[in-house]
C-alpha cells in the first residue's frame, strides 16, 4: 500500500484506526475458515459511521476492493481478505447507542458483540433472540452480513426477522440511513434485502434490532439416546406433531466427549451416542403443552433418560457446552471444517447417516452437532491444514455432502453464508437466470463490484454476466 | 536459533481459531485489533514456528509485550489452549533473538538478577523508595519518579520486619503449614502477611516461614527470564522441603499460580521434575485453604468498620488457579456486607511489573475497573494479590475515589479479632 495513502487514512482514522504493519496484518489472513487465507493490504478500524464513510470515500477514489469484518468468526470465508484489498474491521465500533424499552428496540454500532447486546437489555426483561453458537464473540454487524441463525432461531427466526433498520456506508462512502425502527418497511424493503448480503452491498455501521420479552418460564431438558438415528427420528416426529419448542439441538458422541473435556463441561453423559437438547419457553401452560408430548416422543424413540435443568445456572451450563462445541473440537485436531447444510426435517436420519458414510469413506473424523429442529446440519470434519492430502479429502467430502443434500431437496447453507466456501455450489441450486438476477441486484448496490468481490456468486456467472453486458 | 525453540508450536495447534477469547482479552478490548488478541497472538506464534514470520520482527515483540498475561482467555477457551504457558515461552524466545538496549538490559539484570534474589537489596530498595516518596525527591525526578509518586507509600521499616520462623497454633492444634512470605509482599504489605499468620494460627495451624527464602520467580517467568525462573524455582523447592511436607500457604495469587506450575517449568529437568511436581501439589492459596477450615458460626460483624465490600478476582487466582468461590465464602463468613463487582474477572492492569513497563496501557485497562467499582457502590475493595492491591490503591487515588483496599486475609483477621473481643 502506498505510503501517502496510508498517511491520508491515518489522518482520517488516527493511529488506532489503521493497521499497516505486515506482521500485524498477518493476523487478519483468515476468519473462522482457516483453510482459505490471504493477507490484506491494509486493515481499517473506524470508530464511527462518519469515519467509516470518509475512509470509504478515499478507497472509492483509489478503486481499492473492500472486505468487511466483524469478529472474524464466520465459517464460510465471508471475511477472507482479497488480494490487494482493504479489510474494514468493526472491533472499535462497540457502543450500544440506544435502548428503547417501551418500543422494544435497540440501536447499536455494528461491532457490538451479540451477547453484549443481550447483557445490556436483560435487566429490562428483554433479549436479542438470534444466538449463534459464537455469540460470545460474533458481532451484530457480522450477523447482519450473514443472516446468522442460532439454536433459538427455531422459534424466533434468523437475524433477518429481527433487524428493523440499518445505517449503511456504501461503496462510494455515501451514507444510506435506513434506521427508522419500524417493523413494516415502507416502499422497497432495502433493509430486508441487505441482511444476508455478505458484505457485497455495503457496510452496515449502525443497526436497529428488535428486542424480545424474556419469557416467563423456560424449561430445558436433555434427552439421552443410545444411537444417533433415534435422536434424529425424535426430532422428525416432533416436527410432524407440530410441536414448537424454542430449540431442538443434537450433539453426537464425539462432540459430547470434546465438550466434556473442556472448560464448558456441561454434564452431558459421555457414554451416550447422542443427546437431544430441548428447550421450551412461554407461560407455564404453554411450556407444559409443548414438553409433555415432546417427552413422550423422545421416550417412544428410545431415550434412556430425560434430565431437566433444575436452575438457571444448570440451563446456562447446558447451553455453554453446546455453544463451545466448535472450539472444543480443537482437542481432536488443529482445524475443523464446519459444514452447514439444511435438509428436510423428515430426512434427518438418512442425511446424517449419509454424511457419516461419506466421511468414513474418505477416512475423515466426523462429529455431528446441529440445529435439528431447523434441519440445519453441521457435519464437523476434523483435519490438519498442514496435511494437503487430508485437506483435499475434506473438500471432496464437503462437495459430496452438499450434492447429496441438494438432491434430497435441501439447501447449501443454514446460517454460515456462502462466502468463498460454497460459491461454486450455488449452481446446484440456482440456474443462470437466477444468478444473473442476483448479479443485477448486486450491481445496483455496488456498480464497480468492489465490495467483498469474489464471494457468494460463482465466478462463471459473474464473468458471463459481464460478457453479455459489455458489447452493448 | 530454530523457530521451534522460540514458541510453543504444539500448543499453538490446539487453537482452532473460534474467537471466543476476543471479548475477554483486555488488550483487544482496548484496541479492537486482532493481533492484540489471544487468537491473533497465537496466529503470530504459529507463523514464527512455521517460518512465515521472523521472531526478530519488532511488531511481533510489541504484541507479545502488550499482553498482560492475565490468562482470562484460558477460562473461556473450549479447546483448552494453555495461553499463559505459551506467552511465557514466546517471551523467553524473544529474549534470545531480540537483544534489548543497554539501559533495559542493565535494568533487567539489576531487577531480576540482583534485587529480586536478595532480601538485603529488596529491603534497601524499599527504604530508598520510602525516602524518595517522603522527602519529595521522587516528585522532583519528574517522569522518572512518577511511578514512585503514584504508588502507595512504602511502609516504615518496622512494618517490613520478617515474620517469625515459627508461629504456634492458637487453641487446639490441627496441624502444621508452611507459608510463603514473598518478595514484594513483605516489603509492601507486611500487614497482609501478619494477618495471614494470625488467621492460620487461629484456625489451629502451626505456621512455619522459611525466612531465608526470597522470591518464587513468577516475575521472571512472566517476563521471559526463564532460566532465572528455573533457578529460583529450585531454590524455592529446597527452602520449602526443609519446612516439612504439609501444605504451603500462599497469599499472593501470582506466586501461587506460578508455584503450582513448577512441574511444567522444570519438566525437562530430569533431576528436579519429580520434586517440582511434589512441591506443586502442596501449594494452596490462602482462601482455598482457610475457607473449609473456618467454621460458619464464627461470624463477626464488620459492617461498621469496613462498610460494603466488593471482591475483585485476581486473574491468577480465578483464571490461573480456578479459585472463585472460596474468597467469597470467607467474606460472607466475616459478616461484612458485600456487593458484586461487575466484570470482577477482568484484569486490573497490574499484571506483575506490567504497570511499570507500560504505565499508559496499564492505566487504560484500569479505567474500566474504576468505573465498575464506582457503579457497584462498595466502600472497600478486597483483593488477594500484592500487584492488584497496589494497582487498586494507586488507581483509585488517581481517579479520586475514596476507598480502602484490603487483602482477604486482612478482612478475616479483623473479623476474628472482633469476635474474640466480644
Amino acid at each position: 500500500m502506498r505510503r501517502e495513502l496510508i498517511d491520508e487514512l491515518l489522518g482520517v482514522l488516527g493511529p488506532a484506526g489503521v493497521i499497516h504493519e505486515p506482521t500485524r496484518l498477518l493476523a487478519y489472513e483468515c476468519d473462522g475458515l482457516a483453510l482459505l487465507r490471504q493477507r490484506p493490504a491494509l486493515v481499517l478500524l473506524p470508530r464511527t459511521t462518519d469515519e467509516c464513510s470518509r475512509a470509504m470515500r478515499i478507497l472509492h477514489r483509489e478503486k481499492i476492493p473492500v472486505v468487511g469484518r466483524g469478529a472474524g468468526t464466520g465459517l464460510s470465508g465471508g471475511a477472507t481478505p482479497v488480494e490487494g484489498g482493504v479489510l474494514v474491521g468493526f472491533g472499535r465500533m462497540r457502543d450500544v447507542l440506544e435502548v428503547n424499552v417501551a418500543d422494544r428496540y435497540a440501536r447499536v454500532q455494528a461491532g457490538v458483540v451479540n451477547v453484549d447486546l443481550t447483557l445490556a437489555v436483560e435487566k429490562h426483561g428483554l433479549f436479542y433472540a438470534p444466538d449463534p453458537s459464537s455469540q460470545a464473540a460474533c458481532t451484530i454487524g457480522g450477523n447482519v452480513g450473514e443472516n446468522s441463525g442460532g439454536p433459538h432461531c427455531f422459534k424466533h427466526g434468523a437475524t433477518t426477522r429481527h433487524i428493523l433498520g440499518l445505517v449503511i456506508v456504501r461503496d462510494d462512502g455515501s451514507v444510506l440511513d435506513l434506521a427508522l425502527p419500524q417493523a413494516d418497511p415502507l416502499g422497497y424493503d432495502l433493509v430486508g434485502l441487505f441482511v444476508g448480503s455478505e458484505g457485497m452491498f455495503g457496510l452496515a455501521t449502525e443497526i436497529t434490532v428488535a428486542l424480545v420479552p424474556t419469557p416467563p418460564v423456560t424449561e430445558t431438558f436433555l434427552a439421552i439416546f443410545t444411537d444417533l438415528d433415534s435422536a434424529c427420528d425424535a426430532v422428525s416426529d416432533a416436527i410432524a406433531a407440530k410441536l414448537e419448542p424454542s430449540a431442538l439441538e443434537i450433539l453426537d458422541r464425539l462432540t459430547i466427549q470434546a465438550v466434556e473435556a473442556s472448560v464448558f463441561a456441561a454434564g452431558y453423559p459421555r457414554e451416550a451416542e447422542a443427546v437431544l437438547l430441548i428447550e421450551a419457553e412461554g407461560t407455564e401452560v404453554e411450556v407444559e403443552a409443548t414438553l409433555a408430548p415432546m417427552k413422550a416422543i423422545a421416550q417412544k424413540r428410545g431415550a434412556i433418560d430425560m434430565r431437566r435443568a433444575r436452575s438457571a445456572a444448570e440451563r446456562k451450563k447446558l447451553w455453554a457446552g453446546r455453544k463451545g462445541a466448535f472450539g472444543a473440537m480443537g482437542r481432536i485436531a488443529p482445524d475443523l471444517y464446519v459444514a452447514d447444510v439444511v435438509v428436510p426435517r423428515t430426512k434427518l436420519r438418512e442425511l446424517v447417516a449419509e454424511s457419516t458414510r461419506i466421511a468414513r469413506e474418505k477416512r475423515l473424523k466426523l462429529a455431528n452437532v446441529f440445529h435439528a429442529g431447523d434441519g440445519n446440519l453441521h457435519p464437523n470434519i476434523s483435519y490438519d491444514r498442514r496435511d494437503p492430502d487430508e485437506v483435499k479429502r475434506v473438500l471432496a467430502a464437503s462437495d459430496e455432502i452438499m450434492k447429496v443434500v441438494v438432491a434430497a431437496g435441501g439447501s447449501l447453507t443454514g446460517e454460515h453464508g456462502v462466502g468463498l466456501e460454497k460459491q461454486e455450489f450455488m449452481s446446484l441450486v440456482f440456474n443462470d437466470d437466477d444468478l444473473r438476477a442476483m448479479c443485477r441486484v448486486r450491481e445496483a448496490w455496488d456498480p464497480e463490484g468492489r465490495m467483498n468481490p469474489g464471494k457468494l456468486i460463482p465466478v462463471h456467472a459473474c464473468r458471463e454476466m459481464r460478457g453479455t453486458e459489455k458489447p452493448r | 536459533m530454530k523457530p521451534l525453540e522460540l514458541v510453543d508450536y504444539a500448543k499453538s495447534l490446539d487453537c482452532i481459531h473460534c474467537g471466543l477469547c476476543l471479548r475477554t482479552c483486555p488488550t483487544y478490548q482496548l484496541t479492537g485489533a486482532e493481533p492484540s488478541s489471544p487468537r491473533g497472538r497465537i496466529y503470530l506464534m504459529r507463523a514464527v514456528a512455521e517460518g512465515e514470520l521472523a521472531a526478530t520482527d519488532p511488531q511481533y515483540r510489541e504484541e507479545m509485550d502488550f499482553c498482560l498475561a492475565c490468562r482470562h482467555c484460558e477460562s473461556v477457551c473450549p479447546a483448552g489452549v494453555r495461553f499463559g504457558e505459551m506467552i511465557e515461552t514466546a517471551r523467553a524466545g524473544l529474549e534470545k533473538v531480540q537483544p534489548r538496549g543497554i539501559v533495559a538490559r542493565t535494568a533487567r539484570r539489576i531487577g531480576f538478577g540482583t534485587i529480586l534474589r536478595s532480601r538485603f537489596w529488596l529491603s534497601l530498595m524499599a527504604t530508598s523508595m520510602r525516602i524518595g516518596q517522603r522527602s519529595g525527591i521522587a516528585r522532583l525526578m519528574g517522569k522518572l519518579g512518577r511511578p514512585l509518586v503514584e504508588m502507595p507509600e512504602v511502609p516504615p521499616k518496622s512494618e517490613r520486619a520478617p515474620l517469625p520462623a515459627h508461629s504456634p497454633a492458637v487453641g487446639p492444634r490441627k496441624g502444621e503449614v508452611a507459608m510463603l512470605e514473598g518478595c514484594a509482599m513483605r516489603e509492601l504489605y507486611g500487614r497482609v502477611n501478619r494477618a495471614t499468620v494470625e488467621v492460620l494460627t487461629h484456625i489451629g495451624y502451626d505456621t512455619r516461614v522459611p525466612t531465608k527464602h526470597v522470591c518464587c520467580g513468577a516475575l521472571h517467568a512472566h517476563n521471559g527470564e526463564i532460566e532465572g525462573a528455573r533457578e529460583l524455582a529450585r531454590s524455592t523447592i529446597e527452602h520449602f522441603e526443609r519446612e516439612g511436607s504439609g501444605p504451603i500457604i500462599v497469599n499472593s495469587a501470582g506466586c501461587g499460580a506460578h508455584m503450582r506450575a513448577y512441574g511444567h517449568l522444570l519438566a525437562e529437568d530430569v533431576a528436579w521434575r519429580e520434586r517440582a511436581g511434589r512441591f506443586a501439589a502442596r501449594v494452596r492459596d490462602f482462601s482455598e485453604f482457610v475457607a473449609p477450615e473456618l467454621p460458619a458460626d464464627k461470624k463477626g460483624s464488620l459492617d461498621k468498620d469496613l462498610g460494603v465490600l466488593a471482591y475483585d478476582d485476581p486473574c491468577h487466582l480465578c483464571h490461573g488457579q480456578q479459585i472463585r468461590s472460596q474468597p467469597r465464602t470467607l467474606l460472607e463468613r466475616s459478616g461484612a456486607a458485600r456487593v458484586d463487582l461487575p466484570d470482577s474477572e477482568s484484569c486490573c492492569g497490574s499484571a506483575g511489573i506490567y504497570s511499570l513497563l507500560r504505565p499508559d496501557d496499564s492505566k487504560a485497562v484500569f479505567a474500566k475497573k474504576a468505573a465498575a467499582f464506582r457503579a457497584c457502590g462498595a466502600e472497600t475493595l478486597v483483593t488477594a494479590n500484592p500487584g492488584c492491591h497496589m494497582q487498586w490503591e494507586s488507581g483509585l487515588r488517581r481517579e479520586g475515589v475514596r476507598a480502602r483496599v484490603l487483602h482477604v486475609a486482612e478482612v478475616i483477621a479483623a473479623a476474628l479479632r472482633k469476635s474474640r473481643a466480644r
